[in-house]
């Protein structure tokens, strides 16, 4: 059963992770990040990570994707980007060499270690402990960075908001020092 | 249901703060909604105060850094020694505080006569030297990660600021999506680092790491580690974006970019080499080595064809980075590893006043010149004898001549490097030497513009410098001067043992 | 019988490394900055599965805390990236990141 779980949920987070790759239009590389993240918050459930999967779906599959696809259609760039075309010649295979040299460099790392790492005792994992115990370490052990991330969102907010402002003034060439 | 409740709080223990030890984070956040909110209700007129305030508040910041400095007990730690103020944590946020109100210095006048937003750019310019401040303290993987990003994502839309030009667009887009990928790197460096240890806390993997052979794993770990953050201190190869985004960006962003935002990554990796891969040698040494000798050859030959000053100093700043380096690559050898610490700390506080010296004299200059080529730095000795000599101070430094502080800051790199005595230093060292000579080149074609070539258009009406821009080059020509002078001042940063300390050896 | 295993951590390494790859590769190949960002957060979405994986195999909670982290910092990144690209893109529609080739090395 949690094969089936594992299987099809890893089928979701690669045909997911293909389409933005592949997909030439915007709006379905978005959705195929939606399955993506749908798939990856399966797996958090199936690894007891309950309140991660919450956050997952209305986070990023939420929140995130949506904001993706407003910005696309608030630009109307949702027009198929021709892929046959290659910018630089070498750049494809070496793109996918890179990625396959990655994958096999870390996939052997994992295999050939997979037995050397320590193994703990199982998470407690019933009930909503599991939420209780990542609460308590939020809010003890990582309480100044959880604090701190507050202000990141307050300079996301002012920042955004100047970033899709006209420019108030015009002065020219009086900021320019380049050539 | 009630009972439950409190049943659980008895369990419960608040963590243990140190209110003292924080004020510099907490005085800064403060300041931040401060600014941001004077800022929304005051008229056009009276935006100067902003920057003001600003200055105000990095002072206020400065207060409680040297409170603790001058109280001068052991470390204080909170959350279980995942945050802790010791003497290297406070000289560099002392370092970075300084920095951040020599930068508002240069910033105020560009601003206001640019038509730039000015309030919300302090903000943003505060959040980020916030997360350098709390880098400086952070001991473990989240708190590191949590302080990069605070203190790059404001630095994404800084380089964005300058919203007419294509070029700071281009430059604002670059630099975000390098930094980001750069994050996604180091993140899953540290998720294979948490994974292959049990922990998140630096001096915790350091005991896994040190406890047996390392697995492959933990290579590629601390491979993907340090790559995620040789972007940060544009290390070549991936200082791709940083000559880019030098250019497109306003000019006192830049210089802020290349001292401060530069350090800050440099801070990150000197915690991460001394307390969590101390052991390691064999893995993060011959990385380092490498990207230490490529990124002072490739900076310092791309240096020498650039025309444009600003470009130049780019390029300047990236080979700067490679001599930083340097005493990272012998970090794990012998005696090595304490002065590596101090050779590294003084050279990014002499760093910091020399190169913001020189982006100061680039911004007076090209407010009469309005361009950014080298050649219009011609003349300048006739009309501005007064700047000439400042410019040349700081050109002179960064090329390491004697008795300025780049040579000291240079002499101490060279000696750590020596001191570890292996066949690979040496080589290193070697390598140094050639490119300081060849960075020489191009710090005295600017010399030879400012002293013998006549102005381009004849034009020799006399510099009009605005006062704040006139500090900022007192403040930093007068630190590049008694730092070389007085080397002794810096040079007992050698009581930096409480970060080695810290493993107990 | 077959369907009786149960995955371990190893297995959702390799699924995190398959995906943190494809990621990659999408930011090499694909030029609108748009899907380059998706990209990016499919690399962010390895880090957050690989690290969930070894919280599991720890029992510890730390490793689903930096998650937690991830997730927030990145919501903040989304924004403020979204925001520049918008800028630029309003005063240049359909630029892709080999328009932006105004600053050359």
């Amino acid at each position: 059963m949690e094969l089936l779980v594992f299987v099809i949920a890893s089928g979701m987070v690669l045909v997911g992770a293909v389409g933005v790759v592949a997909m030439r239009n915007p709006v379905h590389s978005a959705l195929g990040l939606v399955l993506t993240l749908f798939g990856v918050a399966v797996h958090f459930v199936a690894m007891e990570a309950h309140f991660l999967a919450a956050v997952q779906v209305i986070v990023y599959a939420g929140a995130i994707v949506v904001l993706f696809l407003f910005v696309i259609m608030l630009l109307g760039v949702d027009t198929a980007e021709d892929l046959s075309i290659e910018p630089v010649p070498i750049q494809r295979p070496l793109a996918v060499i890179i990625g396959v040299g990655t994958v096999v460099l870390v996939g052997t790392a994992v295999i050939r270690t997979r037995d050397t790492i320590a193994r703990g005792p199982e998470l407690e994992a019933s009930g909503d402990s599991n939420i209780r115990l990542l609460a308590r370490n939020l809010f003890s052990d990582q309480v100044l960075a959880f604090e701190l991330t507050s202000v990141l969102f307050i300079v996301a907010v002012a920042g955004t908001v100047l970033m899709t402002r006209k420019q108030k003034r015009v002065a020219p060439d009086r900021d320019r020092v380049g050539s | 249901m009630i009972a439950a409740i409190v049943a659980q709080l008895g369990e419960w223990t608040a963590p243990v703060i140190d209110w003292h030890a924080l004020a510099p984070e907490l005085i800064l956040v403060v300041g931040i909604n401060l600014v941001l909110f004077i800022d929304l209700n005051i008229g056009e007129a009276r935006k100067w105060a902003m920057a003001t305030l600003t200055g105000f508040v990095l002072l206020a910041a400065f207060v409680p850094v040297v409170t603790l400095a001058v109280i001068g007990d052991a470390s204080r730690e909170m959350f279980d020694g995942r945050y802790v103020v010791d003497h290297y944590a406070l000289i560099l946020k002392a370092i970075f505080l300084l920095v951040a109100y020599v930068v508002v210095l240069m910033s105020q006048n560009e601003l206001e006569e640019g038509g730039y937003y000015q309030g919300e750019f302090y903000v943003l310019m505060l959040c980020s030297v916030l997360g350098m401040v709390m880098m400086a303290s952070s001991r473990d993987l989240v708190s590191i990660f949590v302080a990069l990003e605070l203190l790059s994502i404001p630095a994404y839309m800084m380089a964005a600021w300058r919203k007419r030009d294509v070029r700071s667009n281009e430059a604002g887009v670059k630099y975000y999506l390098l930094g980001v990928f750069a994050s996604a790197v180091l993140l899953y460096g540290m998720s294979f680092l948490y994974g292959t240890t049990g922990s998140t806390k630096l001096v915790e993997i350091g005991e896994v790491l040190a406890s047996g052979d390392l697995i492959a794993m933990q290579v590629v770990a601390i491979a993907f580690v340090i790559a995620g953050l040789a972007f940060k201190v544009s290390a070549v190869p991936f200082h791709s974006w940083a000559p880019d985004t030098y250019e497109g960006a306003p000019t006192p962003v830049t210089a802020f970019f290349s001292v401060a935002s530069k350090a800050a990554g440099f801070v990150a990796l000197m915690s991460l080499i001394f307390l969590a891969f101390p052991t390691a040698t064999g893995v993060y040494q011959p990385l380092i080595w490498v990207l230490a000798v490529l990124t002072m050859t490739v900076g310092n030959v791309m240096a020498l064809r650039q025309t444009n000053i600003v470009r130049m100093l780019a390029y300047s700043s990236v080979s700067q980075g490679g001599f930083i380096l340097m005493p990272l690559a012998v970090a794990g050898t012998g005696d090595a590893s304490q002065s590596a610490v101090r050779a590294v700390i003084v050279y990014l506080l002499i760093y910091a006043f020399m190169n913001l010296g020189a982006f100061a004299v680039v911004i007076a200059v090209s407010r009469k010149t309005r361009s950014g080529e080298i050649t219009s730095f011609g003349g300048l000795f006739g009309y501005a004898p007064g700047m000439a000599a400042v410019m040349t101070i700081f050109m002179a430094s960064l090329a390491g001549i004697p008795p300025l502080g780049g040579w000291i800051a240079k002499f101490n790199v060279f000696k750590t490097v020596i001191d570890a005595g292996s066949g690979a230093a040496y080589a290193l060292a070697v390598i140094a030497a050639v490119n300081t000579v060849i960075a020489a080149a191009y710090y005295m074609r600017v010399l030879r513009q400012v002293w013998m070539m006549p102005a381009p258009d004849g034009d020799i009406t006399p510099l009009a410098t605005p006062a704040p821009v006139t500090a900022a080059l007192g403040i930093t020509a007068i630190g590049t001067l008694v730092l070389g002078v007085l080397p002794g001042l810096v040079l007992r940063f050698g009581d930096l043992q409480d970060l080695t300390g810290a493993l107990g050896r | 019988m077959i369907l009786a295993m149960v995955p371990n951590s190893t297995w959702y390494l390799l699924l995190a490394a398959v995906l943190f790859g494809i990621g990659a590769v999408g930011l090499l190949v694909r030029r609108n900055p748009l899907v380059m960002f998706m990209c990016i957060e499919l690399m962010l979405n390895a880090v957050n599965l690989s690290f969930v994986a070894f919280a599991v195999r720890f029992g510890d909670i730390a490793g689903q805390t930096a998650v937690f982290f991830v997730m927030v910092v990145a919501a903040a990144e989304v924004v403020v990236g979204l925001g520049i690209i918008v800028s630029i893109m309003r005063r240049r529609p359909g630029a892709t990141a080999d328009d932006l080739a105004e600053l050359k090395g």
